[in-house]
């Protein structure tokens, strides 16, 4: 297949645009997020031997490689039949996504708490490095374990820094927590990966979906069920609208991302999970969830610097090669939520379809209904502006300072004209 | 998904909001450095939707454009710079 990006649409600061489409009598009947910046590369990727596949897809993403580079990694390995990780696998890949999560918030408090921010940003690259990804594309995880377990030095530093950023964030999420958003309330459903206990956990094996109500639709599917799960609307579409197949494409939206995370289930590490219960009883917004998440995760990394496995011990174990003509999936929680890459293998081992499954693409109806309802005015102190900072579109726009989004926003009337 | 384009920069402009001119495949664009404000002339650095997202080394930058070229996305070099 033949594809060309326009480079205008993909280097463009002003590239964040909103299509409001007004009905014959002139009232707002649909609002959505232009996602032209952010283009589909699964069908150009079809061909390539599939062990590069990662590599590949993580050498092109602006912001968050390492959710790439672990999900693609996963995705080989179930292709070479799952196998079981060493505890120091485990770890180290932990501590790369985790620091990856807070490398990847800290732009947000740029324009508030800029001290925090860029404290945020050096441990969350401080981590990464630890880990064995001193760069922006990461080179940690290969298929069977990791590269190497953390040196003790490395450990130590993050240590002696881990305690005063965890006092920093707490204190960014309860201010957070005073003030939240006002959010319209979402139909949809919440998805998000957990572990074996049900626990949120952005590695975890297993995704879970709960309803609106608090519901349960799914308690907990391993990643070789993906096919059964959700399906694209709008197969390989920029904004393929993704849906629970148990729900249909009518009643099946979900979002995916921290305030998923955060109605899943209850966080394992005590901090953030009192600050969820607080969050809960407040019905509160997207801002608050990722301060929370933040929370969880430099608790989680303290956790990990702890464990004597993250630098003793083995850190793979032996893998057969990727299955031809099969089907692996690898998925991770990332920062803004759920990313899944799908590998289908032809008879050479080469890759006959992918499926790379962003959490901006699977929050776009989400996003749609916050603007709609912006747009609308049905929902009283919440903007366009909001609407994209709250759903949180993998795009620079999204940690703008308020007021500094440039949103270009086009009206459409019904007939298709501007 | 979010794409990320490695260029080289050739002039910084400081202020509040500090911009910098750069190279991408012989085109020169003006780019936000507020989420950078410690790059430098000369560095390279990955651009998304007109932001500085990160500093990448010669070789991260050269690996970055060689995807970009394999998969024949834009009309740019494999090399950096």
């Amino acid at each position: 297949m033949t594809q060309r990006w326009v480079l205008d649409e993909i280097v463009d600061p002003f590239g964040a645009k909103v299509l409001v489409e007004r009905d014959a009598a002139g009232a707002v009947s649909s609002a959505r997020f232009d996602l032209a910046g952010l283009p589909r590369v699964d069908a150009l990727l079809a061909g390539q031997p599939v062990t590069g596949v990662p590599n590949l897809v993580e050498k092109l993403c602006g912001i968050c490689p390492a959710a790439h580079h672990l999900a693609g990694v996963r995705a080989l390995e179930a292709l070479a039949g799952s196998p079981e990780l060493t505890p120091t696998a485990k770890a180290v890949r932990a501590l790369l996504h985790y620091g990856s999560a807070l490398e990847t918030h800290a732009p947000r408090l740029i324009s508030t708490d800029r001290e925090t921010a860029l404290a945020m940003r050096r441990f969350g690259k401080a981590a990464m490095a630890a880990a064995g990804s001193p760069g922006h594309f990461p080179t940690t995880a290969i298929p069977g374990g990791v590269k190497a377990a953390v040196s003790a030095e490395a450990r130590d530093g993050l240590a002696g820094a881990a305690a005063d950023l965890l006092t920093q964030l707490v204190a960014v999420a309860v201010k957070q927590l005073q003030s939240p958003g006002t959010l319209p309330v979402y139909a949809g459903a919440d998805v998000a990966l957990v572990d074996l206990g049900a626990s949120p956990d952005l590695l975890g094996e297993r995704v879970r979906a709960v309803a609106a109500s608090g519901a349960t639709i799914l308690s907990g599917a391993s990643a070789s069920a993906w096919d059964g799960l959700v399906a694209e609307q709008y197969v390989g579409a920029p904004a393929p609208r993704p849906y629970l197949v148990a729900l249909g494409p009518d009643h099946g939206r979900y979002r995916v991302g921290p305030m998923a995370q955060l109605r899943v289930g209850e966080l394992a590490t005590p901090i953030a999970a009192g600050l969820q219960q607080d969050w809960l009883a407040q019905s509160g917004d997207a801002g608050g969830a990722r301060a929370i998440m933040t929370v969880h995760a430099v608790e989680a990394i303290i956790a990990l610097l702890a464990d004597p496995e993250l630098v003793n011990g083995e850190p793979t174990v032996e893998v057969g090669p990727c299955a031809p003509e099969s089907v692996g999936v690898g998925w991770v929680d990332g920062p803004r939520g759920l990313l899944v890459h799908r590998y289908q293998t032809g008879a050479e081992g080469q890759l006959t379809a992918a499926q790379i499954l962003t959490p901006t693409a699977q929050n776009e109806p989400w996003l749609a209904d916050l603007l709609l309802s912006a747009a609308t005015g049905s929902t009283a102190a919440l903007d366009l502006e909001d609407a994209v900072r709250e759903a949180d579109p993998c795009l620079p726009c999204s940690s703008a300072p308020v007021g500094g989004m440039g949103l270009q926003v086009d009206i459409v009337s019904a007939d298709g004209g501007y | 998904m979010c794409v990320g384009i490695p260029a080289k920069i050739l002039q910084i402009t400081s202020g509040v909001l500090p911009m910098a001119r750069v190279s991408l495949n012989g085109e020169e664009l003006d780019c936000q450095l507020a989420y950078f404000p410690e790059a430098e002339v000369g560095d390279y650095v990955l651009i998304q939707n007109g932001f500085v997202m990160d500093v990448l080394d010669p070789q991260a930058a050269a690996d970055s454009l060689a995807a970009f070229a394999e998969l024949g996305v834009l009309n740019i070099p494999a090399e950096a710079g």
